[in-house]
C-alpha cells in the first residue's frame, strides 16, 4: 500500500508530538476528512492526548489526597505526641503529676505550662508534682523553661515539688541556674506523694 | 441530544433500534443507550443502526463505556460518511478488542441489507 502524504500534515503530526512531550497535552492534531490511514494515526494521536489528560487529573486528585491524608496523619501524630508528652495525672484531690520525659525546649515547654496552667486552674490544684526521672539531661534551653514553668504555678497559687533528679542532672541543674528554683526536691515521686498528703493531713508526716 | 432513538423495523421487518448520532456523544448518552439494551431494557439484543452524522465526536468516558455494550446488542450497522468520524469509531472497535456484530457502512441501505440477513 502507498500513500501519499503532504509536508502539512507531517509537520501537524511532528508538532503535536513536540508540543505534547513538553507537557502540554492540550495540543490536538487538526483532523480533515482525508479518506486514508493516516487519519487513524492523527485521531489515535488525539485520543492518546486525551487520556494523558483523564490521566493526569486522576493523578492530581490522588496526589491531593495523598496530601490531605499526609496532613491529617501529621495533625493527628501531633496530637497524640503532645498528649504523650503532657501527661498530667491527678493522683489525688488537688496534686497532680506529670512526669516530664525526653528533651524540653521553649516550644514543648510552652505547651507542656499552658496544658498544665489549665489543669491547675480546672482542678484547683494545690500541689504539682513535676517527674524528672525521664530527663537524662538538662539542655541550655531547658532550664529558663522549666523556671518558667515552676514560677506560672506559683503564680496560680499551687506548691511544686521536683522528684527523680538523676546524679547526672543535679549538677546540670545547679549549673544553669536551678538555685533560683527554691523548690521541694525529692528522690521519688512517692516521697513528693506522702510529703503532699502529710500537708494536707490524709497522712502521717514522714519526713520534712 | 446527541442520540435520537426511535424503534423500528428493518426492510424485512425485524425489530430494529434507529439511533440517529450528532454532536458531542457524553457518558450520558452512551448510558442512555446502555440503559436501552441493557438483560431487561427493551432493546436488548436487538439489531442497531447508527447514523452518525459528520463532526460527531465522542468523549474520552463515552469512548471508554462502549466496550461494556457488547454483549448486549445483536449487531450494530454504523452508516457513516465522514472519514473522521470512522476513524473515531474504527480507533473505538480497535479499544473493543473483537466486535463481530458491528460492522461500518457508506450508506443506510447497505448497512440495513447487512443487518436483515443476520442471524441474531
Amino acid at each position: 500500500m502507498s500513500l501519499t502524504i503532504t509536508e502539512a500534515r507531517i509537520n501537524g503530526l511532528l508538532n503535536t508530538l513536540v508540543t505534547a512531550a513538553s507537557g502540554d497535552y492540550d495540543v490536538r492534531v487538526a483532523l480533515e476528512e482525508h479518506e486514508d490511514p493516516l487519519l487513524d494515526v492523527e485521531l489515535g494521536i488525539n485520543y492518546l492526548l486525551d487520556e494523558l489528560i483523564e490521566r493526569r487529573t486522576q493523578n492530581e486528585a490522588q496526589e491531593e489526597e495523598l496530601l490531605t491524608r499526609a496532613r491529617q496523619l501529621a495533625r493527628q501524630q501531633d496530637e497524640l505526641v503532645q498528649a504523650l508528652s503532657t501527661p498530667v495525672i491527678a493522683v489525688w484531690p488537688g496534686v497532680l503529676a506529670l512526669p516530664l520525659v525526653g528533651r524540653i525546649d521553649d516550644a514543648r515547654a510552652a505547651v507542656i505550662t499552658a496544658t498544665l496552667l489549665e489543669r491547675i486552674a480546672a482542678e484547683r490544684a494545690s500541689h504539682v508534682i513535676l517527674d524528672l526521672t525521664g530527663v537524662a539531661a538538662i539542655a541550655d534551653a531547658t532550664m529558663p523553661a522549666l523556671l518558667r514553668m515552676i514560677r506560672a504555678i506559683g503564680l496560680l497559687g499551687a506548691r511544686c515539688l521536683l522528684t527523680g533528679i538523676r546524679a547526672e542532672v543535679a549538677p546540670q541543674i545547679v549549673a544553669l541556674g536551678g538555685n533560683d528554683l527554691h523548690v521541694r526536691a525529692l528522690a521519688r515521686l512517692s516521697d513528693a506523694l506522702a510529703l503532699v498528703l502529710a500537708d494536707k493531713g490524709a497522712l502521717d508526716q514522714p519526713h520534712r | 441530544m446527541p442520540f435520537v432513538f426511535a424503534e423500528a423495523t428493518t426492510p424485512q421487518g425485524k425489530p430494529l433500534l434507529r439511533i440517529h448520532v450528532r454532536d458531542e456523544v457524553t457518558i450520558t448518552d452512551a448510558e442512555a443507550l446502555g440503559a436501552r439494551i441493557e438483560d431487561d431494557g427493551p432493546n436488548h439484543r436487538w439489531r442497531i443502526l447508527s447514523v452518525v452524522e459528520k463532526g460527531t465526536e465522542y468523549s474520552p468516558a463515552a469512548r471508554r463505556y462502549f466496550p461494556n455494550l457488547q454483549p448486549k446488542y445483536g449487531a450494530i450497522a454504523v452508516a457513516v460518511t465522514s472519514p473522521i468520524v470512522r476513524a473515531a469509531i474504527n480507533m473505538m472497535m480497535r479499544l473493543t478488542g473483537q466486535a463481530p456484530n458491528l460492522r461500518l457502512f457508506s450508506s443506510e441501505a447497505e448497512a440495513l441489507a447487512w443487518l436483515d440477513q443476520l442471524e441474531i
